[in-house]
């Protein structure tokens, strides 16, 4: 999609005193995208969002909410929250205790005085949506945790906000119902083709249900890519750290060109096949860890992939994938298998992977 | 919101101003600024030594008592299988809402020399001499600690209470023995809440005064609040003494405080989460019967003695109470509700105490959220200014503010208006606790989530944060009403002949010998607390419903 963004956001910074937690942070999300705002706790990520909303009075930057600008600091524009237009689904879910769910729902109809008719079957439209609607009635105090969650979003999409903000919606809920919400959420945003910026900590949640990651460490920007992107060619230490389980292989580039060779400490070499160009001086290659696979007996060298042979030396065993540790010469390796492959622990294995899925990083 | 701010920074601050230049002042009292200024007002303390050991000795005795009270009841009812449980914990709070003064009269009514009922009892049995004399040093500590010292029971009560019972549970799943764990686990975690409940007792019975005064004066034993009293009751009245006196008082309350805030920060562990616990009670076998008897008797001795002896008094035809040839009558209640000088104290303090409530709360009401809402730099100075009254002995800001306001040319003095102005003073800590600890309780984000709804200022206030606030916008004006109606201590030196207020009232008939009419007054008093006590309780359970 082109055009005007829907939200674009540019030298942000919020500072508290001498302490800056949003640093000169800028992005722009497109019309009916989701964007996640990923990373560890106080790294920005929520007071990033609540400057969107207007809830945080930034230091410097600008915000534009579909070309409007409501937020400019050397333009003096700051426009307060209850008239950017846009809503937001909070940690706490911020259920109204004294209302019942119909009223919660329809208070944004309220506030902008829509017709009686009009709030009636808007609020009948966000309950559906949800599928809370046999609850309209009930006080909002009589809710589970994860009734308030579906109520808070209704509330949300209520007014029919042209931008909708997420605040670590899921954090709240238990482990499974959390998968199952991750799963309505995007699919009701997709049918509304709502503008979303989704705020968590959660790596795979941000994975799973976003048009583009931004990741965020220490108030500045890592990175931003589609999910598969970010998982496949991490552009930082911290992205590959943070975001899935990699291996971070230390050692030092021996020779840089479209396929680069690195030599670990151990000694082993390695062949790196990357679209970034290599600059020599990384030290270190991060290797997903359901990237390796894994054979019992010696493999025959598979094209340019790159083969070494090592021993199981713990195996745990997760349902969904077992992880392997395996001793070899660069030191330990953590590797994901599906369930279907079991290796005793000490067996010899070969180890093999390509040279496309490591990628080299600076310190 | 200057404009708020300003105004109660200097109702606080303005009458220490004049006691401090008092305590210097040793021309003509009734001059301000001071024409000369010496320090000889603080030099003379030097003959009050023997009446600051008595204010030690009965402060000492009446905070050994309270927190050993406040300890044991504490125990029971939170940690104990006692039959009834939790049902109690409320009532322990009434010794406090009946007030000291009202305790005080009703314990010389019922352990006075000679004529006090429980003596009389003693002697019918035989005995000669008294069982127990209550207007001595003793008797006054035994008055103040049951009737001021229930903040001890609340503060270990509220320590044992927020104790995390894993930590006793690991202690015994790691093989320690019950008596092991209480002393070896839950006593050191609980030690710096009764610690700082000591220090604090000691400093509200530093500046205690009402106790003392109906049971101390008649035997000439002075603490240092009455004598503050005392000596503005001189001719000429003493005042210089009486500042001096007071800012000491003030000095070494302000010290004991701020030690007890010092323990309660540093010294607690991680126990105080802010998460309600209820640690699992501990069976205690038979001697369940026993904490039941315990409790009991303290509401025996705190509650249902002194009432009874109030009210079979307040239906006396004559002020001495002899079992045997008693005359009853309901006089005493006609006379103290006439429309004369006291049926007037009545209604003057019905008058100030609502009024005092409806505009301290809506004030008190900006306030707080100043404080803990708004980011207003220097909002915690503001914050320590306002909580300031706290420390200052109530008697010695009454003075204060009395100099303060026959030195302006505000003709308010002798008026309702001027007990309105100090009552609203003093009860701003009162308030600003209150209504913060609801401010608190409410989540940011149920009024953020209205903002970004689309709600404006006024559009939020009236539709999320008000109703939220309501019941503990009702508990805090309940609090200041029945913090106003039994307002002693200051009202004593700024009620006029034409503002009389019902404590002082009291005081005044108990004083002319009158014991029957001031315990028919005293029951009008104790009726009209117990009844915003109980819808206070019921407010409060409301709040706690709809916070879950």
């Amino acid at each position: 999609m082109s055009g005007t963004p829907s939200i674009e956001i540019d030298g942000l910074c919020v500072a508290y005193g001498d302490a800056v937690a949003v640093d000169r942070v800028a992005f722009s999300i497109q019309q009916g995208e989701l964007a996640t705002l990923l990373g560890p706790s106080g790294c920005g990520k929520t007071t990033t969002l609540r400057a969107i909303a207007g809830l945080e009075d930034p230091t410097t930057g600008v915000i534009r909410l579909n070309g409007d600008t409501v937020f400019d600091s050397a333009r003096r524009i700051n426009v307060p929250a209850e008239r950017r237009g846009l809503s937001m689904v909070f940690q706490s879910y911020a259920i109204w205790p004294h209302m019942t769910v119909a009223e919660n729902v329809a208070y944004g109809l309220k506030v902008r005085r829509r017709p009686r008719a009009e709030i009636d079957s808007n609020v009948k439209r966000a309950l559906d949506l949800v599928q809370m609607s046999a609850f309209g009635d009930r006080p909002a105090s009589k809710l589970s945790g994860g009734q308030q969650q579906r109520v808070a979003v209704a509330r949300a999409i209520a007014f029919s906000p042209s931008v909708l903000l997420f605040d670590e919606p899921l954090s709240n809920l238990d482990a499974k119902l959390r998968t199952e919400m991750r799963v309505e959420l995007r699919e009701l945003q997709q049918r509304l083709e709502i503008t979303s910026v989704y705020v968590t900590h959660d790596q795979e949640e941000a994975l799973a249900i976003s048009d583009h990651v931004i990741v965020m460490n220490q108030g500045r920007i890592e990175q931003i890519d589609a999910p598969e992107v970010l998982y496949n060619r991490p552009a930082s230490l911290f992205v590959a750290d943070f975001v899935g389980a990699a291996n971070l292989i230390e050692g030092t580039v021996r020779q840089t060109g479209p396929v680069s060779v690195f030599e670990t400490r151990g000694g082993q070499v390695l062949r790196v096949a990357t679209p970034r160009s290599v600059t020599g001086s990384e030290t270190i290659l991060a290797l997903r860890s359901s990237h390796v696979s894994l054979q019992t007996e010696p493999s025959a060298a598979a094209g340019d992939a790159n083969v070494a042979t090592g021993t199981v030396h713990r195996r745990m065993f997760h349902g969904d994938f077992v992880q392997y540790v395996i001793d070899w010469p660069a030191g330990q390796l953590l590797v994901r298998r599906p369930p279907t492959e079991m290796i005793a622990e000490g067996a010899a294995v070969s180890i093999m992977f390509l040279p496309e899925h490591c990628v080299l990083l600076g310190r | 919101m200057v404009l708020v701010l300003l105004p109660c920074a200097a109702l606080v601050l303005y009458p220490l101003v004049f006691i401090i230049s008092e305590s210097l002042n040793v021309g003509d009292p009734g001059v301000f600024p001071p024409e000369i200024i010496s320090l000889s007002n603080f030099a003379r303390l030097k003959d009050d030594v023997p009446i600051i050991l008595n204010t030690l000795y009965v402060s000492v005795a009446a905070t050994a008592m309270a927190v050993v009270f406040g300890f044991v009841l504490a125990w029971i009812l939170t940690r104990t299988n006692v039959p009834g449980g939790g049902r109690f914990e409320r009532l322990m709070e009434l010794p406090y809402y009946m007030t000291p003064l009202v305790g005080a009269m009703a314990w010389g009514v019922l352990a006075g020399p000679k004529t006090g009922l429980l003596n009389q009892v003693w002697h019918l049995t035989g005995a000669t001499g008294d069982l127990f004399n209550i207007y001595s040093p003793l008797g006054i500590a035994w008055v103040m600690a049951l009737f001021e010292g229930t903040v001890a029971f609340v503060m270990i009560s509220a320590a044992m209470k927020s104790m995390d019972p894993s930590l006793e549970e690991s202690a015994r799943v790691l093989g320690g023995s019950k008596l092991r764990t209480a002393f070896g686990i839950t006593l050191p975690l609980v030690a710096p809440g009764v610690l700082s409940a000591i220090v604090f007792v000691f400093a509200e019975m530093l500046g205690a005064f009402a106790a003392a005064f109906v049971l101390g004066i008649p035997g000439r034993f002075y603490v240092i609040t009455t004598a503050i009293w005392e000596s503005t009751q001189s001719f000429p009245p003493d005042y210089g003494t009486a500042a001096a006196l007071g800012l000491s008082l003030f000095l070494a309350m302000t010290v004991t405080l701020t030690i007890a805030r010092l323990i309660m920060r540093k010294g607690t562990y991680a126990t105080i989460t802010g998460k309600a616990f209820r640690p699992r009670p501990v069976n205690v076998g038979a001697g369940r019967w026993l904490c039941l008897a315990v409790v009991m008797a303290y509401l025996l001795v705190a509650v249902i003695l002194p009432i009874g002896a109030l009210l079979m008094t307040s239906f006396q035809k004559f002020a001495t109470v002899i079992l045997a040839q008693s005359i009853f009558t309901l006089d005493n209640y006609r006379t103290a509700l006439a429309t004369g000088t006291l049926g007037s104290a009545f209604v003057n303090s019905m008058i100030l105490g609502v009024s005092v409530a409806t505009i301290g709360v809506l004030v008190m009401g900006v306030l707080t959220w100043i404080i803990y809402r708004s980011r207003l730099p220097g909002r915690t100075a503001i914050e320590y200014v306002l909580m300031f009254p706290q420390a200052v002995p109530r008697l010695v800001f009454g003075l204060g503010l009395l100099w303060a306001w026959i030195n302006i040319p505000i003709p308010i003095y002798g008026t309702l208006w001027l007990l309105g102005i100090a009552y609203f003073t003093v009860f701003l800590p009162l308030g600003l606790r209150t209504l913060a600890g609801v401010v608190l309780q409410v989540d940011r984000s149920l009024e953020e989530c209205a903002c970004v709804c689309g709600a404006g200022w006024m559009h939020r206030m009236r539709t999320v944060s008000l109703p939220l606030l309501r019941p503990g916008i009702a508990a805090a004006w309940l609090l200041i009403f029945i913090a106003s109606i039994r307002e002693l201590g200051a009202s004593i030196f700024l009620m006029g002949p034409q503002s009389k207020v019902i404590s002082p009232a009291i005081i005044n008939a108990w004083l002319s010998a009158s014991s029957e009419l001031s315990a028919a007054m005293a029951m009008l008093l104790t009726a009209t607390i117990f009844i915003a006590v109980i819808v206070l309780f019921g407010v409060a359970r409301t709040f706690v419903r709809t916070d879950a």
